[in-house]
């Protein structure tokens, strides 16, 4: 199983697009909201070098991705999911 | 072979894609997203028929009403079309990829994308503090100074996005006033926080690993740097016409040609709708109409053929 992170604003219309996909296939994600959280987005900052949202981290087979916006045919390869 | 392929995923491919399901096309449907620009929408409060809805909200609406058909149409999601080839006999290849889709009639529907400043850094600090969505990303700028550039509806939109969260907010505009709602101009301009730089374009962002600044330059051609960490872009849309750039004419800006008519182009067979064409108007509402016009056309264009 894929472990799946995304970093989200509650006004972002491509997270809950993003959402909406990993629900409607049945995966599981974690969800950080960086506009309440200032930590976490300095964080996200930092570790992606990216200041925007969605970015997702995916960890699968021992290897991470970190896929920044929200492309659903990206996702699915990396997810292995048709 | 397929009596029509619809190239695109917002309002306007939606609207073609249920008529022609409904007038029993043999059709495909090619997108890489469903749900058009607007997705990125706070609330849309002109769409007919809701008081207002969330972008996400539109989209989800949008796609739950185009899979209804997917036994009926080949819903070719998330994909995209690279290359559209005219044949011989009169009739066109779509490739997605090295697959390649023939088919009687096409109708294009590709929308628009976000118009870019064109300036040095502009790339290098994409996403590292140069911004293309203010309601995403203006949490990230909480007691930072920003820059909007652009005196539209979307620039000013972006400054009130970002009233919550900016200290200071310097709202570049390339004319004496600003273009956008009356309505909006109002929230913003007696604001403190924000400061309006008239007759001015930004000429470079700035910085190392982030945005540090940006220069601007007014029309009297006096340069003048501002310390900010982030650049909001916000001075409209380009055509997604690439794709059928060598077969239909494109006007100055890249738009499609079209016959307001019938959203007929100038290659007999293809037909475009929505922010792609050359419409005047660049609205959800419009995109639909316009779109059932393009596939009421297609049909007759392939009956007759």
């Amino acid at each position: 199983m894929a472990e799946v992170i995304i970093y989200s604003t509650p006004t972002c219309g491509f997270c809950t697009l993003a959402k909406d996909f990993f629900n409607e296939k049945g995966i599981e994600f974690k969800e950080i909201d960086v506009s309440v959280d200032q930590e976490e987005a300095q964080k996200m900052v930092e570790k992606t070098g990216q200041m925007g949202v969605p970015v997702i981290i995916i960890n699968k087979d021992g290897k991470e991705e970190v896929i920044v916006g929200f492309d659903q045919a990206q996702l699915m390869t990396i997810l292995g999911i048709e | 072979m397929y009596d029509i392929i619809i190239i695109g995923g917002g309002p306007a491919a939606v609207a073609v894609g249920v008529y022609a399901a409904r007038k029993k096309m043999k059709t495909a449907f090619v997108a890489d997203q469903i749900g058009g620009q607007s997705i990125v929408s706070d609330g849309i409060e002109n769409w007919i028929g809701e008081i207002n809805i969330a972008g996400p909200i539109l989209a989800k609406k949008l796609k739950d009403h185009i899979e209804n058909y997917k036994d009926e149409i080949e819903m070719r999601f998330p994909a995209r079309a690279d290359k559209i080839e005219k044949n011989e006999d009169g009739t066109f290849s779509v490739f997605i990829g090295e697959e390649k889709l023939k088919t009687k009639t096409i109708v294009v529907c590709t929308g628009g994308r976000h118009r870019k400043l064109g300036v040095l850094g502009e790339e290098k600090f994409n996403g590292r503090g140069v911004v293309y969505c203010a309601t995403c990303d203006a949490p990230f700028f909480k007691e930072k100074d920003v820059v909007v550039v652009g005196g539209g509806n979307s620039g000013l939109e972006a400054v009130v996005d970002l009233l919550k969260y900016a200290d200071k907010i310097y709202l570049i505009a390339r004319n004496g006033k600003l273009r956008g709602d009356s309505v909006t101009q109002e929230e913003i301009i007696d604001n403190e926080k924000v400061e309006i730089i008239y007759h001015s374009e930004v000429q470079e962002v700035l910085g190392d690993k982030m945005v540090e600044g940006v220069k601007i330059k007014n029309l009297d051609g006096d340069e003048k740097l501002i310390d900010v960490q982030g650049v909001f872009v916000e001075i409209g849309s380009v055509p997604n016409s690439e794709i059928v750039g060598e077969l239909v004419d494109l006007d100055e800006w890249g738009n499609i040609k079209i016959d307001f008519k019938n959203q007929a182009t100038s290659c007999e067979g293809v037909f475009a709708a929505g922010d792609v064409t050359d419409t005047i108007f660049r609205q959800n509402n419009i995109a639909v109409g316009d779109g059932i016009k393009a596939l009421l056309s297609a049909y007759d264009f392939m009956k007759k053929n």
